[in-house]
């Protein structure tokens, strides 16, 4: 067989340098080909990870057995030796940015595989890579100071299940900094400033959130075959809505990464939202961030600490539903008394006198009035009992106003009533009685003295925020309630305004632990009717104008763009088949009765959405599948179209 | 405590005057109609006696039953404690604790003494010796503690110990009447505690209706032209007190078919926008997908609803439309001129402190466009006011959409375990009549069932629905296989001597009565009762007053054969075989029987197992304690029989007389109560902890 040149350029000798040229016969295999093209070289060092990528035809050359003759490679083959894990800029639901070594070689669905593996992720199929919407570079010596993690050095350990060391993966245990980057991974960021989320880009409608989804890269071509290069910038995010087995113990960076998807999908209005709904977002958001503060652990060791805490909450709970009388025990022991002069105020009573002061005392979930403190030994001038009651707060701090506002149910309705305290202190304590008793809870409960610290923690905030507006020094008891939503809001509600309202839905989630707030937040977003939908833009057969296809992880919609409602619904688990005709880009599904649709995309390509659909009908195989390995082969086949393995 | 003491002394007087008035009254039948319309609960001891006075004769029966059980409960339960708590020395109770402690344990031993009497009569004073004499010696207290933890231990003993009687002191009952579909009426009593699945499960066992998971209980406002269901898991107390006190709201038992539709048709729900015939040929498998969906994941998901539906107006007599959303947060609408997108929405409503109710023809009352009107108010409101908010709907589909929709936003995921549970019982019930039936007659069916139900209803109430249910049951199933048998041949041998020997044989008592082991231990073996001397004390006094009863025993029989048939006769094959049956038999049998005998007849009639045979005289006694409480019975106190359940050990005496040594530990003295001990122990252990966490903080 007669030899002839190959010349192959050799990534590692630099850009300039010239091709290696080897003299090869046609039956030379891959192998044989590598193995001489680093005995030319003359360079000592680990070459395992490299392979052969043949330009011109974009693809890897893996199979080493082959002969150049079986690859149809010719004297013409530009071939490049060169590793297949490159560094990549990784942008991570958090907001940071990554530095970490990913296969360039296989499928991008493999490639997310590893990652998550090296990142301890749960559920690789579950998230995906995609390319990052292009920042405005206008300043470019801001971006530049952005903090870039570098996870380059890590050993290409494979996909192999890492072992936890002291509850996080053992290569994350090495040394200081890699601890410094699990706890980045792990902990949940503190909320952005409000400028940060005004510069953000933010969709405006359905059609602009159709063309996120374009951007998603191809689960079964690999990454150099799309185009993406060494040091490129990429995103991770989870892109399948549908969250398989979340368990806070072994899901803490899983957890951590969706909640930050989740916190920025509200924010930026990603998803839309009723403003009561802003409100407990931005509630647990200021909660989580406090909680998370005030232990510095990573969410791991607080899900252990969260079993005893949650034992020992459960058993104040079984305490209290046993008629309370536990509490009441300790509370006999301890009783905390509350009584001092008020003001107060009963608009439905036709009097003009207003506030009037009276000498108040709490005892279990009613308070009495007396004239006097002197007088109180005898009967009450009356008596209200706050079990069930709603309590609100009017509060002005620089106002130097304290206002509890009262209704209070009663066979005729309800009961408005104020109580007007002097300051801050007396606030706190008759806020936070109040509270407890609208709840039927008495003084003694273990939560009085955190609900008085919550209180006082957001009345310092309303003073900070009054005092400094736009400048956001994190200083870890005031947080700017408007990082807590989304810009919208900002134009809407002063700080002052904004508070309150945060505050009041606050009051009911002030005693749930770190991992229950974020499981919280979870679950309210995926009980959002718009949770879970993936928009794109196609135009159905036979329509004329372009359409909105959402597509959920158990039905697709079809929306009308021009009145913006749901016309159509198809349920997956009435299809029968789907169809991607390549040639003209174009889908078909058939559901049952006989119902056909087709459609071809306009801002994305008609791989990403087929794969969509066929990603979550995988994902609903999950449960059934006893295993816990990841059926790659499945996916493929029912994302891959055509080109499946 | 003193006022808790001047109630109880009041109580009893009252029940003295209620055994003396049973006697003269029982005499003629009840016009049990016209009872019903009276007002239809009380609320703590102190009313009782008003109410108590309102109550048919049979209700009264029924209640006494309860009462005497629940006494009974306590007393067993507070013996148990005792001797748990007050090793040898029962002075230093009083000593070491605070205040309060001592001020509990007195308060606690003056009712115990005076229940006892009271159900018991004069009678009383035999059974204490019993008790006493059953139990063992002073047990040696634990292995070889240190002085410290003894010390320590007995301080902790005092204070659960008062904590325990300041529990049952504070627990709250209501007598409730509940009227049936069929105009009927029954009386019970319910402790704060228990929770509607619970309180369904007792009048399953009364009314031996068949057991489908759409009974519900309701609660009418005629006032406001309201009604809704209870949800399960609620407790039912706690609505109930908010009532005024003339109020007219009653508490009916009856079908409801959309409690449950959404689960049994979630399509409707959740795709109503699909035409209508699609829907209705829905697979099982795609049905069951879309609760798996909707109810299983991470988070509930509330039906996609979006209707224009017509407000009432503040104040006004006006309706006007407007285009309504449910979300999971609550109801919304969009403001005039503005977009359906979620930001711009106006938030209606939320549900955390509102009820939905379905209105009663509001296009009379409040001119609504149609009759398919819902009402959210506050559960306080009872009365006409600017905090209600009126929507009414086209259609009663829509309306019931919406209702449903509420529920599920507001109730999530216990609306499922509601419906899985409430599932579970009908099942267990066809089941069991099966079984049952197979095995003998057709109607015994329900028998054992019931028996268990019942024990588990009264049991304990620290359970939570579906824990008690299983507790109970447990029981319950392996009886099955041998109890039918008993049961089906009780039932037909109507004569309760002969019951007594054919119950005997078969081994089913044993199962059954597991729950109550305390009964059987006594009676059968009387070196096993050891552990469960509690008991002993019990039984004892049960005998004893049922004694008192002797009297009216004779009448009840009369008033069961009027009475029972509406709740034997109507009911379902399941317990109506069971329930028909021994009525006769009580009669005739009874009768024969001793006095003492008879009272608990009635109770052994429904319990297959207590028969015994043999012991008849000592040992039955015990059994029908037990026994008694569970079974549904008939017999002879008539109506009582029905109810004797006993209601948890909630019982508000406490017994502290014949101190027994300490036995085991504080926690199974605990648990004497019954089949619930289980719980107290939990919440002692629970409460040590807690304690030591304390004292650890005070260091």
């Amino acid at each position: 067989m007669a030899a002839w040149d190959l010349s192959v350029i050799v990534d590692d000798l630099g850009n300039d340098a010239p091709p290696v040229t080897l003299s090869v016969t046609s039956d030379l295999h891959i192998g044989g080909v590598m193995l001489k093209l680093v005995e030319k070289t003359q360079i000592q060092r680990d070459w395992s990870d490299h392979a052969l990528w043949w330009e011109q035809k974009q693809q890897w050359l893996l199979r080493t057995a082959w002969s150049l003759e079986k690859c149809g490679i010719h004297a013409d083959a530009r071939l490049i030796f060169t590793p297949q894990h490159k560094p990549l800029r990784l942008g991570l639901p958090n907001g940071t940015t990554l530095r970490l070594k990913a296969c360039f070689s296989s499928p991008v669905f493999k490639t997310v595989m590893g990652i998550c593996s090296m990142l301890n992720i749960r559920r690789p199929e579950e998230l995906s890579l995609l390319r990052p919407v292009e920042e405005k570079k206008k300043k470019k010596d801001k971006d530049l100071n952005v903090e870039i993690y570098d996870l380059c050095d890590l050993p290409l350990s494979s996909a192999s299940r890492p072992c936890l060391y002291n509850m996080m993966p053992a290569h994350f245990a090495d040394s200081p900094e890699m601890e410094a980057i699990y706890k980045m991974l792990s902990v949940t960021q503190p909320p952005p400033a409000p400028e940060v989320i005004a510069k953000q880009y933010r969709p405006a409608s359905v059609v602009d959130k159709a063309h996120i989804n374009g951007r998603w890269l191809d689960s079964s071509r690999c990454l150099l075959q799309q185009g993406v290069q060494e040091n490129d910038r990429l995103w991770l995010r989870f892109k399948y809505m549908t969250f398989y087995e979340l368990e806070p113990k072994y899901d803490v960076v899983r957890l951590t990464q969706l909640y930050e998807q989740a916190r920025w999908a509200i924010l930026l209005e990603d998803i839309d939202c009723t403003e009561e709904e802003m409100m407990l977002f931005g509630a647990l958001q200021y909660h989580i961030s406090k909680v998370s503060q005030s232990e510095p652990q990573l969410l791991t060791t607080t899900a252990a600490m969260d079993d005893l805490e949650s034992a020992l909450q459960s058993l104040e709970v079984k305490m209290e539903g046993e008629g309370s009388s536990a509490s009441e025990m300790l509370e006999n022991m301890t009783a905390p008394e509350l009584s001092d002069y008020l003001k107060i105020f009963r608009p439905k009573r036709l009097t003009l006198k207003g506030y009037k002061q009276y000498w108040f005392k709490f005892q279990d979930t009613s308070i009495s009035y007396f004239k006097s403190k002197e007088e109180s030994i005898g009967e009450p001038i009356q008596q209200i009992n706050l079990k069930g009651c709603e309590v609100a707060p009017d509060v002005n701090v620089a106002a130097q106003k304290f206002l509890i506002r009262l209704l209070i149910p009663a066979p005729e309705g309800m009961n408005e009533v104020y109580l007007r305290c002097d300051n801050e202190e007396q606030y706190a304590n008759w806020m936070s009685a109040c509270r407890l008793a609208s709840k039927g809870k008495t003084l003694a409960d273990s939560s009085f003295q955190s609900e008085i610290q919550s209180i006082r923690s957001f009345l310092a905030m309303q003073k900070t925020n009054s005092g400094s507006h736009g400048n956001v020094a994190a200083n870890e008891e005031s947080i700017n309630t408007y990082s807590l939503v989304s810009p919208r809001y900002h134009k809407k509600y002063k700080v002052k305004q904004l508070t309150p309202r945060i505050l009041d839905a606050y009051q009911n989630i002030a005693q749930l632990s770190l991992t229950d707030a974020v499981l919280r937040f979870l679950q309210i977003w995926q009980a959002l009717p718009d949770f879970g939908l993936s928009y794109v833009v196609v135009r159905f057969k036979g329509s004329r104008k372009d359409e909105v296809l959402g597509i959920a992880p158990n039905r697709l919609i079809r929306i009308d763009l021009g009145v913006g409602d749901v016309v159509k619904t198809w349920r997956y688990n009435n299809m029968k088949q789907w169809n991607v005709n390549w040639d003209i880009r174009q889908m078909a599904i058939e559901f049952e009765g006989n119902v056909n649709i087709a459609f071809s995309c306009v801002t994305a390509d008609c791989k990403i959405v087929h794969e969509f659909i066929g990603g979550y009908i995988f994902m609903s195989t999950r449960s059934r599948e006893k295993s816990d390995v990841l059926n790659e082969e499945l996916f493929h086949k029912l994302t891959g179209g055509h080109e499946a393995l | 405590m003193e006022d808790i003491d001047a109630m109880f002394s009041d109580l009893l007087g009252e029940m003295d005057l209620l055994t003396k008035s049973l006697g003269q009254e029982t005499v003629p039948p009840a016009p049990l109609p016209a009872a019903t319309n009276e007002v239809s609960f009380s609320i703590g001891f102190t009313d009782l006696n008003e109410s108590l006075h309102e109550l048919e004769d049979n209700d009264l029966d029924a209640l006494m039953a309860d009462l005497v059980a629940d006494l009974n409960a306590t007393e067993e339960k507070l013996a148990a404690e005792i001797k748990g708590l007050e090793p040898p020395p029962p002075p230093p109770m009083s000593s070491s604790l605070p205040a309060l402690p001592p001020k509990a344990a007195s308060a606690g031993p003056v009712p115990s003494h005076a229940s006892a009497k009271a159900p018991a009569g004069g009678d009383v004073s035999a059974p204490p010796p019993s008790n006493t004499s059953l139990s063992p010696p002073p047990p040696s207290q634990a292995v070889k503690p240190s002085k410290d933890d003894i010390v320590e231990q007995m301080k902790a003993d005092k204070i659960k110990l008062a904590l325990e009687k300041l529990k049952e002191a504070k627990v709250k009952k209501l007598v409730v009447k509940v009227l049936m579909n069929d105009g009927s009426s029954k009386t019970l009593m319910v402790d704060e505690r228990q929770n509607v699945r619970e309180v369904l499960d007792n009048l399953f066992e009364k009314t031996h209706c068949d057991c489908n998971v759409s009974w519900s209980l309701c609660e009418t406002n005629p006032e406001l032209q309201l009604e809704r269901t209870f949800e399960d898991h609620e407790n039912l107390v706690e609505p109930l007190s908010v009532w005024t006190r003339d109020s007219e709201n009653k508490v009916l038992f009856q079908e409801r078919q959309e409690k449950y539709e959404v689960f049994k048709n979630p399509q409707n729900f959740y795709l109503w926008k699909k035409d209508k015939r699609s829907l209705k040929e829905m697979k099982d498998k795609d049905k069951e997908l879309l609760i798996q969906e909707n109810f299983c994941g991470p988070s509930i998901i509330v039906p996609d609803l979006e209707e224009v539906l017509h407000l009432r107006e503040d104040g006004k007599k006006s309706w006007k439309q407007r285009l309504f959303q449910l979300r999971a947060s609550g109801i919304y609408y969009v403001p005039k001129g503005k977009t359906k997108s979620s930001r711009d929405l106006v938030c209606f409503i939320q549900f955390d402190k509102v009820n939905v109710y379905y209105g009663k023809d509001f296009k009379n009352k409040y001119k609504a466009p149609t009759d398919f009107c819902f009402v959210l108010k506050h559960p306080q409101i009872q009365k006409e006011s600017q905090y209600i908010k009126y929507l009414c709907c086209d259609d009663a589909w829509t309306m019931n959409l919406w209702v449903t929709g509420i529920r599920i936003a507001k109730y999530g995921a216990a609306l499922h375990s509601n419906f899985k549970t409430a599932e579970k019982v009908a099942v267990n019930s066809v089941w069991s009549s099966r079984s049952t039936a197979s095995s003998s007659s057709p109607s015994t069916p329900s028998p054992t069932i019931k028996a268990k139900s019942e024990s588990h209803a009264n049991g304990y109430v620290t359970t939570p629905h579906t824990g008690s249910l299983s507790q109970d049951f447990v029981n319950a199933p392996p009886p099955p296989p041998p109890p039918p048998p008993p049961s089906a041949e009780i039932l037909p041998p109507p004569p309760p001597p002969p019951l007594s020997t054919e119950f005997l044989p078969p081994p089913p008592p044993d199962p059954i009565l597991p729950p109550p082991p305390p009964p059987l231990a006594a009676k059968s073996s009387p070196k096993a009762a050891a552990s469960k001397r509690n008991l002993p004390s019990k039984f004892p006094q049960h005998p004893p007053a049922m004694d008192n009863l002797p009297p009216p025993p004779p009448p009840p029989p009369m008033d069961d054969s009027s009475e029972p048939p509406p709740d034997f006769l109507p009911p379902p094959p399941p317990a109506s075989g069971f329930g028909s049956l021994p009525p006769p038999p009580p009669m005739s049998s009874l009768p024969p029987p001793p006095p003492p005998a008879a009272g608990f007849g009635g109770m052994t009639h429904t319990l297959p197992p207590p028969p015994p045979d043999p012991g008849f005289a000592p040992p039955p006694p015990p059994m029908f304690t037990n026994a008694g409480a569970p079974p549904p019975p008939p017999p002879p106190p008539s109506p009582a029989a029905a109810t004797p359940r006993p209601l948890q050990p909630s019982g508000s005496v406490k017994k502290m007389p014949p101190a027994p040594p300490k036995r085991s530990t504080p926690v199974q003295g605990g648990g004497g109560g019954g089949g619930g001990g289980g719980g107290g122990g939990d919440f002692m252990s629970e409460l040590m902890l807690a304690m030591q966490k304390k004292r650890g903080g005070n260091h």
